[in-house]
C-alpha cells in the first residue's frame, strides 16, 4: 500500500492528524490536486517504481424522489494496469443517512472514509442529533485536502417541519472543493459515465429508474475505460438508512447479490 | 506547626500526607458525595442508567442539567460531582472512543474506555500545577463481542473498579445498601429499570420528579434515552409516580 499523500502527524499512532478527533493541525498538504493532476501524479508515481494502488473507477451519484443513490465499478488497478483487486466496495456508509464512493489513491480514500465516519458519529454523540447533510459535507471539504482522492458524497436529510426529506449529492476533491449538483460522477469513467447520466438523468425519477440509470452509467464506462469493470456495486440511502447491493454484470438484476463486508457500516448505525 | 505541615500537604496535588494519603484527592471525593446521585444497574442483557438533578429555581429548564452523556452511541456515561469536571470527561471519552475506532476498524468495549477514562483521571492527580477532577463517573454498556453488560465506577483517584450495581453521588453508600439487598443477578431489563428508579428514590425523601430524572439503558442495540414520557411510565411501573 502506497505511503503516498500522508502528511506531517499523520499515521504516527493511527489517527489522523487532520481530522479533529486526533486534535491535531490541519497540514496543507500539496494544494489543490484536481481531476487532472490527479492522474499527472499518479503517471509520476508509477515511474517512480512506488507501487500505486488507485481505484481507476467509475463512481457516479445521483438525487431521486427523497433518494440518494450511488454507484460504483468494483475494479482496483496498480498504476491502471494491472488489476489489483476485482471485488472493492467502493461505496461505504458515514453517516446513518449519507454514504460516500472514493476514486483516487485507495490508502487516503480508505482513511479519509474512517476519519469521516469519526467526525459524524462524534458529533452525533455531542450532540444528540446526526450532522446535517450540508455540514457533513463541508467536513468532508477539509478532511479530503491535500489527499489524492476525489470523492463524491450522498446524503438524504431527514423530513424537517412541513418539508420532506430531500437528496444530496456532492463532488469533492483534494483541493478541498465541495459542489453540489443534481448528479456527479467522478473516477477515470467519469466522462462515458456523464454521457449515459446526460441522457437517463430525471430529478423526479423513483428509486427504480435511478438506480438503473446509476449502473447503467458504470456499465457504459466498464465497457470502454480499461481501469473500471468488474461488475458494481448500487447503494441506496434515503431517510430509513443506507443498503448496498453488489452485481456481477450492471445491467443485470439478477446477478444481484448482497454486499458483502462494508468495513464498517454497522459501526454508524 | 502541626496545622502548617497539614496546609502543606492539603495544597498540592501531587504531595502525599505522611500517612500516605492526598488530601486533594479526598476532597475532590467529597465534591463527588454532594453532587446528585446516578445509579447503575447491571441487567441479563443491558446496563441501566438513572439520575436525578437538583433544579435549582422553578425557572431552569431541567434537561439542560446534564447527567447521562451518549459516549458512542453505544457506551453510556452516568456523572455526579462537578458537571464542568465531567463534561471534560465524557468528551476525553468520546474522543478516545473514535480514537479506537480509527485505529482498530472496531467499537471498543465498555473496559477499555473506562480504564482510558481512569488514566486520563490519574494523570491529574500526579501532575504539577493539576487539581483533581471533582467527579465520578458509571461508564456502561454492552461490549460488542462478548454481548456482555458491563458497568464500571472511576472515581477521582483514577481507580476503576466493575460492579453489578452501584451508585456515586449524594447517599450512595445508602443507595448501595439498598441494592446489595434488593439486586440480583440476570434481572430482566423492566425489573432493573424499575430496580434502578427505586434505588435512586433512597437518595430522598421526596417523590421522583419526571423533569428531574434522566433514565438510559444500554443494550446491544447501543444506547436508549427515555424521553419524559417514558419516564413517566418507569417511574409509575417501578411503583413511585408522584400521584
Amino acid at each position: 500500500m502506497t505511503r503516498h499523500g500522508l502528511g506531517p502527524g499523520r499515521g504516527q499512532d493511527g489517527t489522523d492528524g487532520r481530522s479533529q478527533v486526533a486534535g491535531g493541525d490541519r497540514p496543507r498538504g500539496s494544494g489543490e490536486l484536481t481531476h487532472d493532476r490527479l492522474t499527472a501524479q499518479r503517471g509520476r508515481d508509477v515511474s517512480a517504481g512506488t507501487p500505486e494502488f488507485d481505484t481507476g473507477t467509475t463512481v457516479v451519484g445521483l438525487t431521486a424522489q427523497d433518494a440518494v443513490v450511488l454507484a460504483a465499478d468494483r475494479r482496483m488497478s496498480l498504476g491502471g494496469r494491472f488489476t489489483a483487486n476485482k471485488s472493492v466496495q467502493k461505496v461505504e456508509q458515514v453517516h446513518p443517512t449519507a454514504a460516500m464512493g472514493i476514486s483516487g489513491s485507495v490508502g487516503p480514500a480508505q482513511d479519509l472514509l474512517r476519519s469521516l465516519r469519526a467526525e459524524a458519529s462524534l458529533y452525533e454523540s455531542r450532540r444528540g442529533e446526526p450532522m446535517s447533510v450540508g455540514a457533513l459535507a463541508q467536513t468532508a471539504g477539509g478532511l479530503v485536502r491535500g489527499l489524492p482522492v476525489t470523492p463524491l458524497l450522498g446524503g438524504v436529510e431527514a423530513a424537517q417541519g412541513e418539508e420532506g426529506p430531500s437528496a444530496h449529492v456532492y463532488s469533492l476533491d483534494g483541493g478541498g472543493s465541495v459542489l453540489e449538483d443534481e448528479y456527479v460522477a467522478t473516477g477515470s469513467g467519469l466522462q462515458v459515465a456523464y454521457g449515459v447520466l446526460e441522457r437517463r438523468y430525471d430529478p423526479e425519477a423513483s428509486v427504480e429508474t435511478a438506480t438503473e440509470a446509476a449502473a447503467a452509467a458504470v456499465a457504459a464506462a466498464s465497457e470502454r475505460d480499461t481501469a473500471s469493470g468488474n461488475g458494481c456495486t448500487l447503494t441506496t440511502i434515503t431517510a430509513e438508512g443506507v443498503e448496498t447491493v453488489a452485481r456481477e454484470d450492471p445491467l443485470d438484476g439478477g446477478t444481484q447479490t448482497e454486499a458483502g463486508a462494508t468495513g464498517g457500516t454497522e459501526e454508524v448505525a | 506547626m502541626q496545622s502548617n505541615d497539614q496546609q502543606a500537604y492539603d495544597r498540592g496535588t501531587t504531595i502525599f500526607s505522611p500517612d500516605g494519603r492526598l488530601y486533594q484527592v479526598e476532597y475532590a471525593r467529597e465534591a463527588v458525595s454532594r453532587g446528585s446521585p446516578t445509579v447503575g444497574v447491571r441487567t441479563a442483557e443491558s446496563v441501566v442508567l438513572a439520575s436525578a438533578a437538583r433544579t435549582r429555581s422553578p425557572l431552569m429548564e431541567p434537561d439542560s442539567i446534564e447527567k447521562l452523556h451518549d459516549v458512542d452511541g453505544r457506551i453510556g456515561i452516568g456523572s455526579a460531582g462537578h458537571v464542568a469536571d465531567a463534561r471534560r470527561l465524557v468528551d476525553f471519552a468520546r474522543r478516545h472512543a473514535q480514537r479506537e475506532r480509527l485505529r482498530y476498524g472496531e467499537a471498543p468495549g465498555v473496559e477499555p474506555v473506562a480504564t482510558a477514562v481512569a488514566d486520563h483521571i490519574q494523570e491529574s492527580t500526579q501532575t504539577g500545577g493539576t487539581r483533581p477532577f471533582g467527579a465520578a463517573v458509571l461508564v456502561g454498556g454492552v461490549d460488542p463481542d462478548s454481548a456482555r453488560p458491563r458497568l464500571y465506577e472511576v472515581d477521582p483517584s483514577g481507580t476503576p473498579s466493575e460492579w453489578q450495581a452501584t451508585a456515586i453521588g449524594s447517599k450512595s453508600g445508602e443507595i448501595r445498601e439498598f441494592l446489595e439487598t434488593a439486586y440480583e443477578p440476570g434481572l430482566d431489563l423492566d425489573t432493573g429499570v424499575a430496580l434502578a428508579l427505586e434505588a435512586l428514590a433512597e437518595s430522598t425523601d421526596d417523590n421522583l420528579a419526571v423533569a428531574e430524572l434522566d433514565l438510559a439503558v444500554l443494550d446491544a442495540d447501543g444506547i436508549d434515552r427515555f424521553g419524559s414520557d417514558r419516564r413517566a411510565t418507569a417511574l409509575d411501573d417501578a411503583g413511585l409516580s408522584a400521584s
